[in-house]
């Protein structure tokens, strides 16, 4: 056991533990660090700077856009290709010796064969659950009664699989670098948080990366689109496809889309697009108590707005210069999501409307 | 601790050993932008970059006979491009005159800014003085820096791709965030 007593800050900054507190904001962590604060109250001074310190070199990536790694990875299959086709001649932008075209040749008797055995059948798609999971080292459970099924996994995650439907994961899952499920239908995932493994589903085209979280994916190969609804936490969703041009709607990073709390995104497969909705019904994130202060009196709309949000783990989207002179009476307690905004946009006479997961209110201001 | 070969990871390298294609096409893209990002420190010549990822991924394929041998997928790509980028660099450099590779190696902590104010919702002008201390770094320091927080290599692997002995990490990172703390407190404070 490490003695954080005995800490500076520099010690603290490159310590793997704390930089997974900072970085990653786990449960545990954070009731860890809370009581140890609270036990060393010397101590706040030294953990908030270096906190600031990791914070601070915490984000400094650029993606690269899409369409250029997808240029370059086709780039790179034509090489491959021409390799096959014409082993010895490919010099443009490498050299490459006759030992090496050798082993090429003979490895590409090989190819042939086991490309067949890995993917039976042209129609079969490349991401297919048959493909993906065509190594036979799995552990793999299907649903064939017509009731959900729950299964609890090594790392504690628990999974609700809908009828006709199966996942597979690797023996060592509890062991490996990253928890990675392979699901063909429907289920419904708590994740067990632990940053530094991030839970991966792999369902068709799309590839759902967990942050933490309890969410559903609709995936049936039959479909014509792949369904992702998150309830809690925030998950990441990409394809596995090379980043086409549609997949670059809505998303700060392209080829990438991040889903919170509420929010489902549909993939068309065909169109290979992604599109973010609100859920019908969208639920409150924290602790239901929240609910009973929800009964205003003359209160600023930015307050009452910034409560609904938090709760629900939803933007609402309005301008703050014109309405700040706007205050709400209202009582919204034991309402839905849509029942409370209709409520706060009728006090001052507004309108809303739901874009891509987020909540725009349009009014022309209070006097 | 950051073992980075998780199941499916050692699933791709057997796939890659049976000629799949496909997912020789999926390690590019997963790993594209931390390679170019790495890359792209050792070297503003973007065409030269691409080339040198190209060449990584084309002699995986060309070893993929004994791609299962890899331990870490990232830790072994990362040091493939950073051989390839020096190497380009030296050759490049030997046609136009006889630099030291040493001094070609110039690693720097690009920083972007507006990513940076978007993320943390910091001030312009923080954000700012951000990027004039980082800059104020070495050119070791940044890289080590880099490869533990961007690339969260561990100290092994950190030691290997620097070349230098474990204690040799644990000591340039002690001293980089120690200076990191000294040009803050001069840049945050002391104004």
């Amino acid at each position: 056991m490490k003695d954080f007593r005995l800490y500076d800050i520099t010690d603290f900054v490159l310590d793997e533990d704390f930089i997974r507190w900072v970085y990653e904001k786990r449960e545990e962590d954070e009731a860890f660090w809370d009581q140890w604060l609270q036990q060393h109250p010397g101590k706040h001074l030294v953990i908030a700077e270096a906190r600031r310190i990791l914070e601070s070199l915490k984000t400094t990536q650029t993606a690269v856009p899409a369409p250029v790694v997808t240029h370059e990875v086709e780039r790179l299959m034509q090489t491959i290709r021409e390799q096959h086709e014409q082993p010895a001649s490919i010099t443009r932008t490498y050299k490459i010796g006759w030992y090496a075209a050798a082993v090429i040749l003979v490895l590409l008797a090989v190819a042939g064969f086991s490309y067949k055995m890995f993917l039976p059948g042209a129609s079969i798609s490349p991401y297919s659950y048959a493909a993906l999971t065509a190594d036979r080292k799995l552990v793999e459970k299907k649903n064939n009664s017509d009731m959900p099924m729950h299964l609890t996994l090594p790392d504690g995650s628990s999974i609700e699989l809908a009828p006709d439907s199966r996942i597979g994961y690797a023996r060592n899952f509890d062991s490996a670098g990253t928890r990675d499920i392979y699901l063909s239908g429907e289920a419904f995932f708590s994740v067990t948080r632990m940053p530094n493994r991030p839970f991966r589903v792999f369902s068709n085209d799309i590839v759902t990366k967990v942050l933490g979280t309890s969410f559903n994916i609709r995936s049936f190969e039959s479909d014509t689109t792949i369904q992702v609804i998150v309830r809690t936490g925030k998950v990441s969703v990409y394809t596995m496809a090379d980043g086409s041009p549609a997949t670059r709607t809505a998303a700060n990073q392209p080829g990438e889309v991040i889903l919170a709390s509420n929010q489902r995104l549909v993939y068309a497969k065909a169109a290979q697009k992604f599109q973010k909705v609100l859920l019908d019904n969208p639920v409150m994130i924290v602790p239901a108590a929240a609910d009973r202060n929800m009964v205003y009196e003359d209160a600023p709309l930015e307050k009452v707005f910034s409560t609904i949000a938090k709760a629900y783990d939803i933007s609402i989207v309005y301008d703050n210069e014109l309405l700040k002179h706007c205050t709400v009476t209202a009582d919204l307690r034991n309402e839905t999501f849509y029942r409370k905004l209709e409520l706060v946009c009728r006090a001052i006479g507004a309108t809303y409307e739901v874009i891509d997961g987020q909540v725009v209110v349009q009014a022309s201001g209070c006097n | 601790m950051k073992e980075d070969l998780s199941q499916v990871e050692s699933y791709w390298l057997q796939q890659l050993q049976c000629n799949n294609e496909q997912v020789l096409a999926l390690l590019m893209k997963q790993y594209y932008t931390d390679l170019y990002n790495y890359a792209a420190r050792l070297s503003p010549d973007e065409s030269m970059i691409k080339d040198c990822i190209q060449e990584v991924f084309i002699s995986l394929w060309q070893r993929r006979d004994s791609a299962t041998a890899i331990l870490s997928i990232r830790y072994y790509l990362l040091r493939a491009v950073k051989n390839k980028v020096l190497k380009a660099l030296y050759y490049n450099n030997r046609k136009a005159s006889p630099v030291h590779l040493q001094a070609a190696y110039n690693f720097s902590y690009e920083f972007s800014i507006e990513k940076l104010i978007i993320d943390q919702q910091v001030s312009e002008e923080k954000a700012a003085k951000l990027k004039r201390t980082l800059s104020q770094l070495s050119k070791r320091q940044q890289e080590v820096i880099y490869l533990k927080f961007y690339q969260h290599l561990d100290h092994e692997q950190i030691a290997e791709l620097m070349g230098i002995s474990r204690q040799s990490v644990y000591n340039l990172l002690h001293e980089t965030i120690q200076k990191l703390r000294n040009l803050w407190h001069t840049e945050f404070v002391a104004r």
